[in-house]
């Protein structure tokens, strides 16, 4: 069950992200901006889930689909699409990135021990927010090798 | 007669006979009376008186007497044989044989003779006189019989065409009549319908106006509708603005949440107020939606109004092109209703003359048929007239046939002189045949000729072709008949003259026919045969 922010200690605050029929969360420290869906500009010869390069406050930022990230099916489409500018990577190498959702909800907190692991690289795990699944976007591992 | 003992009551002989018995007995006396003692002086004085008496008797009386005896006797025989020819040539006159008449009248005195000659001429002109008039009478009667029938036939198909006529006629004037009762309740319902025209062009107006009020107003509404229309744009415009400020505001309200977590304990006060900004901005896009919702159906329902006025307005364009079409057709259909109710009432007028004068024909007619039925019977009463005419002129010719004339109409003559014929060639038949066939050929008014012997068996004959056509074999005709007890057959061996029998229907043809029966005579002589000739009635009145 999530938590109202703020109001347990220890817990996960999580921004809630919609992508495609998928609820991701994404850890709050680790967001840096909610911003409307920035242009982006494809590169070519990129991977999938690479959309192409944005700029963010003068520097350009990869941006990525979260759909692909998360492997989720499209769904309709969004009204206000926005992309997430998070750090990913090691803390000690981490780097900006976009991710392209389809629309950022709220911010929620999120127990740990309601994060059940995920088999995946990407994800920390799963937990349930207000009864849905989501998603537990694991950014650290976004950037390793 | 006169006879000559009724002339000369004495005759010279008896009185001769008287004297001589007279002088016996003077002499029987004397000589008694002498025996007896008479004187001789008396004897001899009465003797020679006697003789002187009885020879004065012969010479003055008896003599003479014979004399004039012969003459008389003479006379007698010559008035006997003079009576024998008178009765000869009355016979012959009475039995209506001029011909014969005339050759005997040859044989009587001069005077007798130009007299039954002159008389039998006279006669004989008269008779064909009446001959040939009858015949004309007959013909006349014919032509006037076949005219009348004619007409009368005629006068029967008219009335028998004038009922037909009348009868359609009177079907006419009862047609009129219900022409005419139509034609008036035509005029009657066109009235009425040319007032109910009047009454639907009225109302048709009025619905053309109201037709043409409604499209003012859809008019109106429509433009009101396109009106809210464009509000209604502006509205989702205001609220688009309205939704994009709560989207901002929301991505804010986050951001300001982050930056609140970023800043850890110092930011969670605003990290409370960046949460009630967030609901703030979510409440904001949550009441958009709902004006969203309502302008929605809002703008559906400024769009169904749009819609139906613009319907409405076609719908109503079209009713009143089609009122206006009404309205065409109405007036149009109005004066097509005067004109029909016009026509009507002059078909009615019509109509009603045309079953009077229908009427007045049908009297006409009826008065036409009764003159031609009255003519009509006329005519039959004068075809049974002209019939009775036809029948008396027969009549007349079959009693002027009575008479033998020296003529080719009189059927006796032509019997007598076929009959001469015949007796040249008795007994050789096949050549009586033959003739007989090549004369009855050139006869077309005989239907038959046959010759029948004293025995009354018919020896010879030969049918007209004409009659019997080219095929029939003439013996066959009379083969085997016996004459013997037909009257005609008796009549002529009785007074050994030509007869006419009676009209009778004829076994060959059907038709009515009469006999001449002549008697065939040896040498002028005996009658050795009978000659019949059937001759045609019909046929021989055409001659």
């Amino acid at each position: 069950m999530a938590a109202r922010p703020g109001t347990s200690v220890g817990a996960l605050r999580a921004l809630i992200v919609e992508a495609g029929e998928y609820l991701c969360a994404v850890p709050v420290h680790q967001v840096v901006r909610v911003l409307r869906a920035l242009p982006v500009h494809p590169l070519p010869g990129a991977a999938p889930e690479l959309l192409g390069l944005a700029e963010f406050t003068g520097e350009p930022i990869p941006v990525l689909d979260l759909c692909r990230l998360v492997k989720a099916p499209p769904g309709p489409r969004p009204p206000t699409p926005v992309t997430v500018v998070a750090w990913a990577g090691p803390p000690e190498a981490r780097e900006l990135v976009g991710l392209a959702a389809d629309s950022a909800l709220e911010i929620v907190e999120i127990a740990p021990a309601e994060v059940v692991a995920a088999g995946t690289q990407t994800l920390c795990g799963e937990a349930s927010v207000g009864g849905r699944p989501v998603r537990v976007l694991n950014l650290e591992a976004l950037g390793a090798p | 007669m006169l006879r000559g003992s009724d002339a000369l009551p004495g005759s010279p002989l008896t009185g001769l006979l008287l004297m001589i018995g007279f002088g016996l007995l003077g002499s029987v006396g004397l000589a008694v009376g002498l025996s007896h003692g008479t004187p001789s002086w008396v004897f001899y004085t009465v003797l020679p008186i006697g003789v002187a008496l009885l020879v004065l008797y012969v010479v003055l009386v008896f003599l003479p007497h014979t004399a004039q005896h012969r003459a008389l006797v003479e006379a007698t025989e010559a008035a006997q044989r003079l009576e024998e020819r008178l009765g000869d040539t009355s016979a012959h006159i009475q039995a209506g044989d001029l011909v014969a008449t005339l050759a005997l009248a040859e044989r009587l005195p001069p005077r007798l003779a130009v007299s039954f000659a002159n008389a039998a001429r006279s006669l004989g002109a008269l008779v064909q006189q009446i001959q040939n008039s009858s015949i004309e009478v007959a013909v006349a009667g014919n032509a006037v019989n076949a005219t009348a029938s004619e007409l009368a036939s005629g006068s029967s198909e008219q009335a028998a065409g004038v009922v037909e006529i009348t009868a359609t006629m009177e079907e006419l004037a009862r047609t009129a009549a219900q022409i005419a009762a139509n034609a008036a309740s035509q005029a009657e319902l066109a009235l009425h319908a040319e007032q109910t025209g009047d009454t639907g062009a009225a109302a048709v107006e009025d619905a053309l106006h109201g037709v043409e009020e409604v499209q003012k107003r859809i008019s109106g509404i429509a433009s009101r509708a396109d009106t809210l229309g464009a509000r209604s744009k502006e509205i989702y415009r205001v609220l688009d603005l309205i939704t994009e400020i709560a989207q901002e505001t929301h991505l804010l309200s986050l951001n300001a949440t982050i930056e609140a977590v970023a800043a850890g304990e110092h930011g969670r006060r605003f990290s409370v107020v960046a949460d009630e900004v967030r609901r703030l901005a979510q409440r904001s896009q949550e009441s958009v939606a709902s004006v969203r919702s309502l302008l929605d159906e809002f703008a559906g329902s400024i769009r169904a109004t749009v819609v139906a006025t613009e319907e409405g307005g076609k719908e109503a364009g079209h009713v009143l092109e089609r009122a206006q079409s009404a309205a065409a057709a109405i007036a149009e259909l109005r004066g097509a209703l005067a004109d029909t109710a016009r026509a009507a009432r002059e078909i009615s007028f019509a109509t009603q003359q045309q079953r009077t004068a229908s009427d007045q024909v049908v009297l006409t007619l009826k008065e036409v048929s009764q003159v031609i039925q009255r003519m009509a019977e006329g005519l039959k009463h004068f075809s049974g007239t002209a019939e009775r005419l036809n029948q008396l002129a027969l009549s007349i010719q079959m009693l002027t046939q009575s008479f033998r004339l020296d003529s080719s109409r009189s059927l006796k003559n032509l019997g007598e002189r076929w009959a001469d014929e015949v007796a040249l060639r008795a007994g050789h038949w096949e050549a009586l045949g033959s003739q007989i066939e090549e004369t009855v050929r050139h006869s077309p008014f005989v239907e038959l000729v046959y010759v029948a012997d004293m025995n009354g068996n018919v020896v010879v004959s030969a049918a007209n072709p004409e009659w019997v056509g080219s095929d029939s074999q003439s013996s066959a005709v009379t083969a085997g008949v016996n004459a013997k007890d037909r009257p005609w057959f008796q009549a002529v061996l009785r007074d050994g003259r030509t007869v006419i029998t009676p009209l009778y229907e004829s076994l060959l043809t059907g038709e009515r026919c009469f006999t001449v029966a002549s008697p065939v005579r040896q040498a002028g002589g005996p009658v050795i045969g009978v000659l019949g000739i059937d001759v045609n009635l019909r046929s021989w009145t055409k001659i």
